[in-house]
């Protein structure tokens, strides 16, 4: 089975939004949707959610078409948060599972199940507006999975959340991915795709630019990534100046150097050997995933590229 | 290809919620409370009335300078000024006005002056023979009393003349001539001419309920526009629309509100009707055994609460509908006021006219606005109070009605099918048109 978005363009006025957008997600993967703010992540879910219509294109799930399919079939996090406020938390998401055709028994069960393994089984019968931003997120998270959904599109799902929460979502992710759900998330946050994804897309003005397992990307990219520890100073001005880096960032005690395709990892030690520094650490590994997104999209994935539709839409 | 989802359940488990949602609001509890007691006034007010009425007793002392002319001056005034209601029985029935001799002049000024009488008709002769009647009130006269008792005058005018006359005369006697009022164009019940009183006991109901269907339509439609814009400004809104349709989701949403409304309205007419039913009674232990000799006891009435119940909900749900596209399209709910103004200035001006009609006026612009939507609820509504309309008028306002709500329901939910993703962007008519095309 295969998620198949086959060649999707939707326009918002004079905006292409998706700009015949192609992409395969195998099942039972977790699957990363990278873009900047305002890429079409958004749009794209939408579309295959059918709450957006394509303006050409279609989108297939084992080769039917999602139009045909039941609603149950997805589960859906959207990035714009939002519960009910003076509604329980149950109450809601037995609710939210009656809209998907679960019997309230049965979603009352799973509902509480969820809450206690999210470590919030007390808040089952509290408002929803009581409760922290990073709760409310999780209860949204159960909202979207509690009716057993084969395919689930989660819209930013880690944004907002503290280490801790962060942790148990990422359980839950791969806890799902085992028991055969297929997992399409968006994100701008390399790290966490970096952790879970077995193949990932790059999005970027409404394009997919790069796509694959992970691990082919790397070994097929030019970029490099070189840590070099220097002593008495981790990140000296000049570093971030070499040619062919592309980001420089601050480890622990080293320097990590983003290496683009024209970038030589023997230039980096030569300069600093010039340069008369005292070397503590020199080390050439696979690019990062955010020195992947960096070479295709040629910027870091936190920075805009709005489409203003991207909110209209 | 468009995904056409059933309506159920999913409408249903939809409008489930909105119901328990309102009608689980304390907002709710009071405003059924009040209206509940506000119905109970309207059932109990006839009877009311005719009691208050029956308390009071207008007294008339006569003065005159003989007996004979003051005991002629009392009969003719009692004749004219207590005329009995048709088919009452004269023997059962109690006078409005008891009309008296008093045998001192002063005395029945000072009886007028401490209000002890409402007026005093003093009758005299002046030398020439012709009768001198002067009505003495305290305060500005009520000008129709005064206009009886001027009639009273004439007649005693005549009857003393006529007593004057030789008793060979050749002219018969003087006769009060038989009146008899007759409209050609009086409201009726079917074929049923429908009686003054009730119909003026009709026009009170009337406003009564032209009034409460204006703010009931527009109160709830606005529950239904500030639950879309609600769920919209939460955000909640996009779980929703992906669970379900746009097409269940507002279907559900004007039911549950709908129902929530019908329950309110329910719970106001059981108790009213339950009067009604027990009306007799009520009456004849307020009023006494008599009490069915009077005016029957018109207000509400099953038929007119099953019309209420009618249009309330033909106009609810044309003005929710409607309303829900509009809450669809703002991103707060404090941009509704602005936004659903001209659909209350729509309702408004329905509102209007069919206050007008229960006056009587309003001419064609009545009959046609009772016919075109989304004025005819109200209009239609007030016609059938004032018991001017025909069977074939009521049926085809009311299929009129459910044509209208089936094409602005096709429309709504494109409307809101757009709307509810749009964020960010100034509500107006070209962002209406734009986005249903765009769901088109």
């Amino acid at each position: 089975m295969t998620l198949e978005i086959d060649h999707i363009t939707k326009r918002f006025g004079t905006t292409v939004a998706l700009d015949d957008l192609a992409l395969n997600v195998p099942s039972g993967q977790i699957f990363g949707f990278l873009g900047a703010n305002g890429a079409g992540k958004t749009t794209t879910m939408r579309i295959c959610l059918g709450i957006l219509r394509a303006d050409s294109g279609e989108v297939r799930w084992d080769g039917s078409p999602t139009s045909d399919l039941p609603r149950r079939t997805w589960g859906y996090l959207p990035e714009e948060r939002g519960l009910y406020p003076r509604m329980t938390v149950l109450d809601q998401l037995v609710y939210f599972a009656s809209l998907y055709g679960e019997p309230p028994d049965r979603a009352r069960r799973a509902a509480e199940h969820w809450l206690a393994r999210f470590r919030i089984p007390d808040y089952a019968d509290r408002r929803a507006e009581e409760l922290s931003k990073g709760n409310q997120q999780k209860v949204q998270f159960v909202a979207a999975i509690l009716h057993g959904p084969e395919v689930l599109f989660m819209d930013e799902p880690f944004t907002g959340l503290d280490p801790v929460n962060l942790a148990l979502l990422r359980e839950a992710f791969v806890e799902l991915r085992d028991q055969g759900r297929t997992i399409l998330f968006s994100t701008h946050q390399m790290e966490s795709a970096e952790a879970l994804c077995e193949s990932v897309a790059i999005v970027d003005r409404g394009r997919i630019v790069a796509g694959g397992s992970v691990a082919d990307m790397k070994r097929a990219s030019r970029s490099r990534t070189v840590r070099l520890g220097l002593e008495g100073e981790t990140l000296p001005t000049w570093l971030s100046l070499l040619p062919g880096v592309v980001a420089a960032r601050p480890g622990a005690g080293f320097a990590e150097l983003e290496l683009g395709p024209g970038g030589d990892p023997s230039a980096v030690l030569a300069a600093a050997l010039s340069r008369g520094a005292n070397i503590t650490r020199f080390e050439v590994t696979e690019p990062s995933l955010e020195a992947l997104f960096i070479e295709h999209v040629g910027r870091p994935a936190g920075d805009d590229a709005t489409l203003a539709a991207e909110d209209a839409a | 290809m468009v995904r056409r989802d059933p309506l159920l359940p999913n409408a249903g488990i939809v409008a489930r919620r909105e119901y328990r949602d309102r009608t689980r609001s304390p907002l709710f509890v009071a405003s059924t409370i009040v209206l509940m007691g506000l119905a109970l006034v309207v059932a109990i007010s006839p009877i009311a009335i005719r009691y208050l009425d029956r308390q009071t007793v207008t007294r008339i002392a006569v003065v005159a300078d003989d007996a004979q002319l003051a005991s002629v001056a009392v009969g003719v005034a009692d004749s004219l000024l207590n005329i009995p209601p048709t088919g009452s029985d004269p023997a059962k029935w109690e006078r409005p006005f008891d009309i008296a001799r008093a045998s001192e002049r002063s005395a029945a000024q000072a009886d007028l002056a401490a209000g002890r009488v409402s007026g005093v008709m003093d009758v005299a002769r002046l030398p020439s023979g012709q009768l001198d009647v002067t009505y003495r009130t305290n305060g500005p006269p009520n000008p129709v009393r005064s206009q009886l008792v001027g009639f009273a005058a004439l007649a005693l005018g005549i009857l003393d003349w006529t007593s004057s006359l030789p008793k060979d005369s050749q002219l018969r006697p003087f006769q009060t001539p038989v009146f008899t009022p007759v409209s050609i164009a009086a409201p009726g019940d079917g074929d049923q001419p429908v009686d003054p009183q009730e119909l003026a006991s009709r026009s009170f109901l009337g406003i009564v309920f032209v009034v409460l269907i204006f703010i009931t339509v527009v109160i709830y439609g606005m529950w239904v526009a500030t639950g879309v814009a609600a769920e919209k400004s939460s955000r909640v809104m996009e779980l929703m629309i992906s669970a379900a349709s746009p097409r269940q989701l507002l279907t559900g949403k004007v039911v549950g509100i709908g129902l929530a409304g019908l329950t309110q309205y329910v719970a106001i007419a059981l108790p009213a009707l339950g009067v009604l039913a027990v009306q007799d009674r009520i009456a004849e232990a307020v009023l006494g055994p008599t009490w069915a000799a009077g005016a029957p006891l018109v207000g509400l009435t099953p038929n007119l609460l099953g019309a209420y119940g009618l249009f309330f909900l033909l106009g609810f749900t044309l003005f929710a509908l409607i309303y829900a596209a509009m809450g669809s399209f703002v991103s707060r709910p404090d941009d509704l006021q602005t936004l659903s103004l001209p659909l209350s200035l729509v309702a408004m001006a329905g509102y209007l006219s069919a206050i007008v009609a229960l006056s009587g006026g309003g001419g064609r612009w009545t009959t046609l606005a009772s016919f075109v939507p989304p004025f005819s609820p109200f209009v239609m509504l007030a016609r059938v109070m004032t018991g001017s309309v025909a069977p074939w008028e009521l049926a085809l306002s009311v299929a009129l009605l459910l044509v209208a709500i089936a094409v602005v329901a096709v429309v709504a939910v494109r409307l809101y099918a757009a709307g509810v993703l749009l964020y960010g962007q100034r509500p107006g008519v070209r962002a209406f048109i734009a986005a249903a095309r765009r769901a088109g």
